[in-house]
Parts: structure tokens; sequence; C-alpha cells
């Protein structure tokens, strides 16, 4: 038992560190995303309110929800792997 | 300075070839001649030994661990041992040595009457550190002449390791090149300013000197 609370512990610290530091790039990118189209449409109004605007809208999005996926995913493909070596 | 650069590179590269070589998943065409389960005192080669059956008590100085030998189609012989991986490390998650040990007696097979399997292991046999290969998997083949198939996982799990590799160098090259390098081509040319400086000072105070020389 103690060797799969050690991995779960140490794989949730991984994954976090890599969860936290995937989010703020993702962020990163969508400001500089939305600053371009801001420069692009023609500089509707005041340009930290459009950014905001479009990064709220991003913080509901299905694509933010998606960075999730760096817990899902490892976890599958241990299932799979446990399956495959075991089972299979 | 150069050869220590390329001595540490060169120990560096081999440490991950060979991190790479012992974790990686291997195919052997092989027959299988016995199987045993023998007592091992773990020694200075306890790191190349895996864990004990997942649940058991893992605090033992010592336990029963389960041997395959075979034949190879070389004709030279290896020995495998077959023990749980468990949820630790090399990442196999292999929980089945029981089992396994049973199929492996089952496909035993004496050299008039071959029965040719394919084993999946991983690791290495020494002689030197008494250590042995963890086989994985057995499968039985046609022949000896079976293909082991293209290494299709070493070759994706190596790709994504060379690309991250790469990513890591290349943004570290942009960051020596515009952070970096600036600084020390500043450090340096100031440095020489500063040699300059006492160069011209020493010159002087030679000339002054000179100037109370006995001509």
């Amino acid at each position: 038992m103690f060797a799969l609370t050690r991995l779960i512990v140490i794989g949730f610290v991984a994954l976090t560190v890599i969860y936290v530091i995937v989010s703020f790039w993702s962020r990163a990118l969508r400001r500089r995303k939305l600053r371009r189209e801001w420069e692009e449409e023609g500089r509707p109004g005041d340009r930290e309110t459009f950014v905001e605007t479009g990064l709220k809208a991003y913080d509901g999005s299905i694509r933010r929800k998606l960075i999730l996926g760096v817990y899902i995913i490892p976890v599958c493909i241990v299932g799979l792997i446990i399956y495959l070596t075991n089972f299979h | 300075m150069v050869y220590i650069k390329w001595a540490f590179w060169i120990t560096f590269w081999g440490l991950v070839a060979a991190f790479f070589h012992y974790t990686l998943p291997q195919h052997d065409i092989a027959r299988i001649t016995d199987t045993y389960e023998k007592r091992i005192d773990f020694g200075e080669n306890s790191i190349f030994w895996a864990s004990a059956d997942v649940g058991n008590d893992t605090g033992t100085v010592n336990r029963d661990v389960f041997f395959i030998q075979t034949v190879r189609t070389n004709d030279r012989v290896m020995v495998y041992r077959n023990e749980d991986t468990g949820w630790g490390w090399p990442p196999y998650f292999k929980f089945d040595t029981s089992n396994l040990q049973a199929e492996a007696a089952d496909l035993k097979s004496t050299s008039d009457a071959p029965k040719w399997v394919m084993i999946k292991h991983y690791g290495w046999r020494n002689e030197f550190m008494s250590i042995f290969p963890n086989a994985v998997s057995v499968k039985p083949v046609a022949g000896p002449d079976a293909g082991i198939g293209i290494p299709w996982l070493n070759i994706i799990i190596l790709t994504v390791f060379f690309a991250f590799v790469w990513g890591i160098w290349v943004r570290w090259r942009r960051f020596r090149a515009a952070r970096i390098d600036p600084m020390v081509e500043d450090m340096t040319e100031s440095w020489d300013a500063a040699g300059d400086a006492v160069a011209d000072r020493r010159s002087r105070a030679k000339r002054w000197l000179d100037s109370w020389r006995a001509k």
C-alpha cells in the first residue's frame, strides 16, 4: 500500500506543477492573441477592457477545462499499461 | 578545459543511454528450459532488483525470487528473473509475477522438441554483479526465426525525450545569446580597458623611474 500511496502523492505533485505551468502559459498565450485581435479589429474601445472581457470568456471555456487532461491522460495511460501487462 | 567539457558530456550521455537501455522493454526469442525460485540475499546489487510481490511485507532483507532459464536462438543461455515491479520504478505496473511463472512453466521444452517463445523484458544480465533482466511477458511464437517487430513504444518514448531535450537546448541557446553573451562581452571589454589603463600607468611610472636612473 505504501508504494501506491507514494506513487499517487509524487504523481499528484508532479502533475500539479505541470498543470499550473500549462495554465499560466495558456492564459498568457490567450492574452497575446486578444491583443493582436484588438489591433486587427481596428482598436475597438479600450484595449484592457477588450482583453479582460476576452479572458473572462476564456475562463469559462471548454478549452481551459481541457488542461485537466494533464491529470486524466497519465491516469488513463497507467490503467492501460496495467491492463496490457497483467490481463492481456 | 575542452577535455573536461568533452568528458562531462560523454559521461552524461553515456548514463542517459545506459538508463534507457536498462529501462526500455526489449524482446528476445528463446526457449524455456526450466523455471525455479531461489532465495536472494540482496547486497551491493540491490538496486538491480525490483520489489516483493505487491501487498507483501517490504521490509524483509531477503526473499524468494522466481527465475526463468532459457536458451536463445544463438544457443547461448539467458536467465531471467521474474519479479513484480508493482507501483514502483520502472513503470511496467507488473503484478502478475506468479501467473507469468505459471505460463513460463507451461511453455517449457527440451532441445529435442523446442517450443519457441518471445520474452519481453527489461534490465541487464551481468555475471559480475549477479543481476538478471526482469521478464515482463512470454508469448509463444512459430519458430526461432520469428520477428520481434518494430519497437514502436521505444521509438515514441525516445522521440518524445529527444524533442524535449532539443526544446530545452534551443531555449537555453536563445537565452544565452540574449542575456549572457552581451554580459560576458561587456565584462571582457571593461577588463581589457582596465588592463590598458594599468599598462599605461605602469609605463608612465617606468618613465618616471627611468628619469632618475643614471644615464
